[in-house]
């Protein structure tokens, strides 16, 4: 059977395609341009477009990646000869594979450290961080020399630091009120026993014989004798040891009352604090004068974090 | 027509952007290869192979002029005045002046702050904190002098000598042979290379007021791929030569140890 090949009217088509190719200057020039810059943008945009990191490959310079955290080779290196004491080239791969899991389990905890929020409640966590951004704050600073010049005047204005502690043999008499010895004594008749006491010590009688006489007990206090100032100041508290410190030797107190009862000082044996001259503080000096360098530097950069933190403070609160 | 023609010329220009932006990317992903490259190895493996040293040096000029220069100066020779030392002689504080050597330097820094900078002990400030009288300093001085082949009084050396290992005791640090410990940053001084100037008044001055210099360190702040790179060009400034690279080398391997610095 011949199967004839249908005549297709082709006319009607290759009108409709003329029709379309046809010049229409504001859809062919709006088109392709968009096209390209389409297609520009694309292939700009697969070119430069760098690969998203591989999440399980150690980047170069790293031994380790813990949860995206590295390890960087050089401080493995480091650990490594630190820890075996020779040299790298020297250690085995299994010396190295030991020093690097002790390394990944250290990342490890400070990692969980961070999780348990050990910097907001830990005080050695705190501690160490605020040490650390000081020390490097104050780094820089440290490397000037002060001149004698500046020791000198540093001297000059912090001449009470320089003191070399003195001593004193105090003898503490109390008299307690109300206790088991002094039942029936009241503060005013305490008080004028007590002034009674002072005035006969200071006349010549003997500490033991005023005890006796108006019933004033040892208060153990001194019990170690001569002591310098700053275990005197411990052992008397802050309100008898000012009283001592302006007595010299073989003066008596004013009765000074403190919560035990009233105490008569007699000061038997005493060393005043001297201060020391520039020469014997040098090394002091020295040292207190870069600390200070040190915090200043400190102080300023906490008001700069201060500007440029947002703090807050609640209703009532105030800094 | 004249459209078709205008679109043919838009998208033969299009194409030769794309081709140059390809080309500027390749270049850009090649240069991330050799980055890599520099990383990958280990430090003292770097030097092996000249062509990622030729790499490590171009890409270290420019970082160096911007952020080593001002205190190590732009030759590389140091400057006394601020204690920077020279990075192209031989002469090395910590460690023996491998890559490895120097990047834990540049890593880490000098009394940075870092718990891993190098910072064991400090030069003390002997005039200044009173441990040793403008005479005993003197004497030393001389004694420093006659150590380093310079000229010196002997009457005077004779004094510093006994000052050097006795109230000094210089020798702790320095050694009982003078010739320095790279552990604790304690320079050879034998050697007549001096970070803070050479003359007997600059040596007087070192000792008078100490050396507590610092350096930072620039891990963090600089690439890794850029600190290693600066490691390579300092190590290669202070071994022009094969041979001295050689025995620098030989050298690292007796003493181990730990990070290096020049000061």
């Amino acid at each position: 059977m011949n199967m004839a090949t249908p005549e297709i009217d082709a006319e009607p088509a290759r009108g409709r395609l003329a029709a379309l190719l046809a010049y229409r200057p504001q859809r062919s020039a709006l088109l392709p341009s968009i096209g390209i810059a389409a297609g520009l943008l694309i292939a700009a945009a697969g070119v430069f477009h760098r690969a998203p990191p591989d999440r399980g490959t150690v980047p170069a310079g790293y031994a380790a990646l813990v949860n995206q955290k590295g390890i960087l080779t050089s401080d493995l290196i480091a650990q490594s000869v630190a820890e075996l004491g020779k040299p790298f080239a020297d250690v085995t791969s299994a010396e190295r594979a030991r020093v690097l899991h002790e390394m990944i389990d250290e990342e490890l905890l400070v990692q969980r450290a961070l999780v348990l929020d050990l910097p907001e409640t830990t005080t050695e966590v705190r501690e160490a961080m605020t040490g650390g951004v000081n020390a490097q704050v104050a780094a820089p600073l440290l490397a000037e020399q002060p001149t004698d010049e500046q020791l000198r005047a540093y001297y000059d204005a912090h001449r009470a630091k320089y003191t070399a502690d003195g001593s004193m043999n105090v003898r503490d008499l109390v008299l307690h009120i109300g206790g088991y010895e002094n039942a029936d004594q009241s503060m005013a008749q305490a008080r004028i026993d007590a002034t009674e006491a002072v005035y006969q010590l200071r006349s010549g009688a003997a500490a033991d014989y005023v005890m006796e006489h108006f019933g004033f007990s040892d208060s153990g206090r001194m019990k170690f004798g001569n002591e310098p100032d700053f275990a005197a100041k411990l052992h008397l508290g802050p309100t008898l040891y000012p009283a001592a410190t302006r007595l010299t030797e073989g003066q008596v107190s004013d009765p000074v009352a403190d919560t035990d009862g009233l105490h008569v000082l007699i000061m038997q044996q005493r060393r005043m604090p001297t201060i020391a001259d520039f020469a014997a503080a040098r090394s002091a000096v020295y040292a207190d004068y870069r600390e200070d360098v040190a915090k200043a530097a400190q102080r300023e950069n906490v008001k700069i974090l201060r500007g440029q933190a947002q703090i807050i403070l609640a209703p009532g609160e105030s800094e | 027509m004249a459209s078709l023609r205008l679109n043919w010329k838009l998208i033969a220009g299009a194409l030769v952007l794309l081709g140059a932006a390809a080309f500027a990317a390749d270049r850009a992903r090649d240069h991330q290869a050799w980055e890599r490259r520099l990383l990958i190895a280990l430090p003292d493996q770097v030097v092996a192979d000249p062509q990622l040293v030729r790499f490590a040096i171009a890409e270290a000029r420019p970082l160096y002029a911007r952020h080593c220069a001002a205190c190590h100066g732009a030759d590389m020779r140091g400057n006394p005045a601020l204690g920077a030392p020279s990075l192209s002689d031989s002469a090395w504080l910590y460690g023996s002046g491998t890559v490895y050597d120097i990047e834990r330097t540049l890593l880490y820094g000098v009394r940075s702050g870092r718990s891993r900078s190098h910072n064991i002990t400090d030069m003390p400030a002997f005039g200044l904190t009173g441990r040793l009288s403008d005479g005993d300093i003197r004497s030393v001085v001389q004694y420093v002098l006659q150590l380093s082949g310079d000229n010196y009084d002997p009457t005077a050396a004779n004094e510093g000598r006994r000052v050097f290992y006795g109230a000094a005791n210089c020798s702790d640090c320095h050694g009982m042979d003078a010739r320095g410990d790279s552990g604790y940053g304690a320079p050879d001084l034998t050697r007549n290379v001096w970070n803070s100037g050479s003359s007997a008044q600059d040596l007087f001055r070192a000792i008078y007021f100490g050396e507590h210099r610092v350096m930072p360190g620039w891990r963090g702040v600089l690439p890794l791929e850029q600190i290693r790179a600066l490691a390579v060009y300092v190590y290669w400034a202070s071994h022009p030569t094969p041979a001295q690279a050689a025995n620098t080398y030989a050298q690292s391997m007796i003493t181990p140890g730990g990070a290096a610095q020049k000061q």
